[in-house]
């Protein structure tokens, strides 16, 4: 099956270049009639996020193919052909495999194991199917591949820790709390990052929440927007000993929560502990605080810190994930080369059994008197010769479709054995 | 016979406690599973050959302290392997099985637990009852443990390194604790109120002094003060942790008592 892929994307081909490139849904629905219409191609599929533009085809002659696909690309998005092609890549068979795999699995995505590219790559697959430029290979390509992308999440860990400050904070929550089931939230001052990891911890099942602000009318504003509470700012004391989680982020040159007041609402808490999400700049949490027991106090920085190392993380288990698609390729490339000669096998194994069935019967009719025993032997005899005939072909049909190249040797099988035409 | 199976058991405990150790560092889940593995295959050894020995003695194995030891690692055993499951703590292991195995390693020259003058029904069930206790305590020392070493990641917020990401979370690692600390203490209690009782009509006084009789008492003081201030005083982490590895030393030394000191209970 001659599959490739060709494209270009963040690792090779710089932004301008990709977003110039980049295809919106209608103009993809065109551009794919346009290259059905050329006639070079059997299947296609053109995958375009802001990361990468790549088309997935299978065609008689790839090459011609790929040049004649980018051509039409850039026709319509108004590109010099000359400036693509210099950083067009191109991986044919086992490596187009192994990159749809990879690509699906967020093993090829800037930041390693980010969810979005398996939607849309999905999206794009969807897409294809609704312009019936997938046919049976490419179907085959796309459907595994999204098995292995769900094999890649649950087996590994690649996406399991944040990337993303506000996750990040979700995440130092939960190693605290566990649960985050009717944990209550604090609010502190406004802004967008705080707001959102207050609303990562909502989904997450905390409940409920307060928000405090020095102006009255923007907590009243912000508590309706996350369905929370407004309180008074001079009751930020009060509070503090209500809640388990306090986002701050005011816009205060000093800090707004000293390890005093804390000091004074521990007693109250009864020792449960007490986590701040200090997102401000200049902090809004004393550093003292720390030395607080049960009193845990992650600044941005203490946020970035883990980050980086979920990052480093995501990186380690990149390399579980690799080797898991590796094995994945392989397997399909062995199934899908198997696919592709079993007809052949089959027809020959009936045709040689049609003329050993065929003899055999003639035989048995010429010889009078045969005991039971004698056309046992027989059968046995005829057919132990067919299996040592079909042994070395048979065999020899598997290596050549598992190295890939099957084709020559389906024709010669043909030919030899009359297996009539059209491999 | 139970000698052998109980060497076997033993490298199996070896083994178990290598993969854990190793998982704790490399966190595949392969090595998680060979440790649950060979976990499980000790644990078999183990329970035959504790009950081709009570079958040789025909009686419960616990009249001498290497035996009774090894008695209470079956069951540390034991919760460690429900536990794991039930709190879906994959890392459990590497924190009891070193204590286990440290226990299962002593071998010392037998000497009898108990006096030929000592015995009866009722003492086999106080010194059961007690190490059951403590069985649970060393999963609450390893709980204490694990809540330490997670606590410190979360404080120090330095770069987070691979026991932030292996180690539960704070309150699962406390909840952990409290109830092996609820389920270790009655029968600690249940086990030193009989032992009292028996004293009190074998040795004739109720308050002869016998070292491991005493750093037991210390170390049920300690458990006692942890449950009181834990339901009452609402203490919570870092202070009951430290609770659980005081109280867990006493027990070292009740055991260490009853190996090398002379006393009563040995008489």
């Amino acid at each position: 099956m001659p599959l490739f892929v060709a494209g270009l994307s963040h690792r090779n081909a710089p932004v301008e270049l990709r977003e110039q490139l980049a295809v919106d849904e209608d103009k993809l629905r065109e551009l794919l009639r346009d290259i059905a219409g050329m006639g070079i191609l059997r299947e296609a599929l053109i995958l375009s996020t802001c990361n990468r533009v790549e088309v997935y085809a299978v065609a008689d002659v790839p090459g011609e193919a790929r040049t004649a696909t980018f051509r039409q690309l850039c026709r319509h998005r108004g590109v010099e052909p000359a400036s693509v092609e210099a950083v067009l890549y191109t991986h044919a068979e086992g490596d187009a495999v192994r990159h749809a795999f990879r690509v699906a699995s967020s093993l090829d995505s800037m930041m390693i194991g980010e969810p979005q590219i398996l939607g849309q790559v999905k999206d794009a697959f969807a897409l294809a199917q609704s312009c019936e430029t997938v046919g049976p290979a490419l179907h085959t390509l796309f459907t595994q591949a999204f098995a292995v992308a769900k094999k890649v999440r649950t087996e590994t860990e690649i996406a399991r820790h944040a990337v993303s400050v506000s996750f990040a904070a979700v995440e130092l929550a939960k190693k605290i709390f566990a649960g985050l089931d009717g944990k209550a939230v604090l609010l502190v001052g406004a802004g967008k990052m705080s707001e959102l990891a207050a609303r990562h911890l909502i989904e997450q099942g905390a409940f409920p929440l307060y928000v405090a602000n020095r102006t009255w009318a923007r907590a009243q504003e912000l508590a309706r927007a996350l369905s929370g509470t407004a309180v008074p700012f001079d009751e930020l004391t009060t509070a503090l000993a209500a809640v388990d989680i306090v986002i701050t982020s005011t816009g205060a040159p000093a800090p707004v929560i000293t390890r005093e007041t804390v000091d004074r609402v521990l007693p109250a808490r009864r020792g449960r502990p007490l986590f701040f999400i200090d997102i401000a700049v200049p902090r809004d949490v004393e550093e003292a605080v720390d030395m607080l027991d049960g009193v845990y106090r992650y600044d941005i920085d203490d946020l970035k810190q883990v980050v980086d190392a979920n990052i480093r993380e995501r990186g380690r288990e990149a390399h579980r994930a690799e080797a898991l698609v590796e094995r994945e390729v392989a397997k399909f490339v062995t199934r899908l080369g198997d696919v592709e000669v079993i007809p052949t096998i089959v027809s020959l194994r009936e045709r040689l059994e049609a003329i050993r069935a065929g003899e055999v019967k003639r035989t048995l009719t010429r010889l009078p008197d045969v005991t039971p025993a004698t056309r046992e032997a027989i059968e046995a005899l005829s057919t132990a010769i067919v299996n040592k005939i079909l042994h070395a072909p048979i065999t020899k049909l598997r290596e050549s479709s598992r190295a890939g190249s099957p084709r020559s040797w389906l024709e010669l099988v043909h030919e030899l054995f009359g297996l009539g035409r059209n491999p | 016979m139970h000698q052998t199976l109980l060497t076997f058991a033993i490298i199996g405990y070896v083994a178990a406690t290598g993969l854990a150790l190793a998982y704790l560092v490399q966190r595949e889940e392969v090595l998680h599973r060979l440790a649950s593995l060979a976990t499980l295959a000790a644990w078999v050894l183990h329970t035959i050959a504790l009950l081709a020995l009570a079958i040789d003695l025909g009686r419960p194995p616990l009249a001498n302290l290497p035996d009774a030891v090894s008695v209470a690692v079956w069951v540390v055993v034991l919760l460690e392997m429900w536990l794991e499951r039930r709190y879906g703590l994959s890392v459990l292991g590497a924190f009891v099985l070193p204590v286990a195995l440290v226990f299962s390693l002593q071998s010392m020259p037998t000497r009898p637990l108990i006096g030929p003058a000592l015995s009866g029904a009722w003492l086999w069930v106080h010194i059961g009852l007690a190490l059951v206790g403590i069985a649970a305590f060393v999963l609450n020392f390893a709980g204490a443990v694990m809540y330490l070493l997670q606590e410190h990641q979360l404080k120090a917020k330095q770069r987070p390194g691979a026991l932030y990401y292996t180690l539960p979370a704070l309150a699962t690692l406390d909840r952990l604790t409290y109830r092996t600390l609820a389920l270790g203490f009655p029968f600690l209690t249940t086990g030193l109120i009989l032992g009292v009782l028996w004293a009190g009509t074998a040795w004739g006084s109720v308050f002869t002094f016998d070292p491991l009789a005493f750093s037991s008492f210390v170390a049920w003081a300690v458990y006692a003060a942890t449950l009181a201030g834990r339901a009452a005083g609402g203490w919570h982490g870092r202070r009951a942790a430290y609770f659980a590895i005081v109280g867990f030393a006493a027990l070292v030394l009740t055991l260490g008592a009853g190996l090398f000191l002379p006393g009563k209970h040995g008489s």
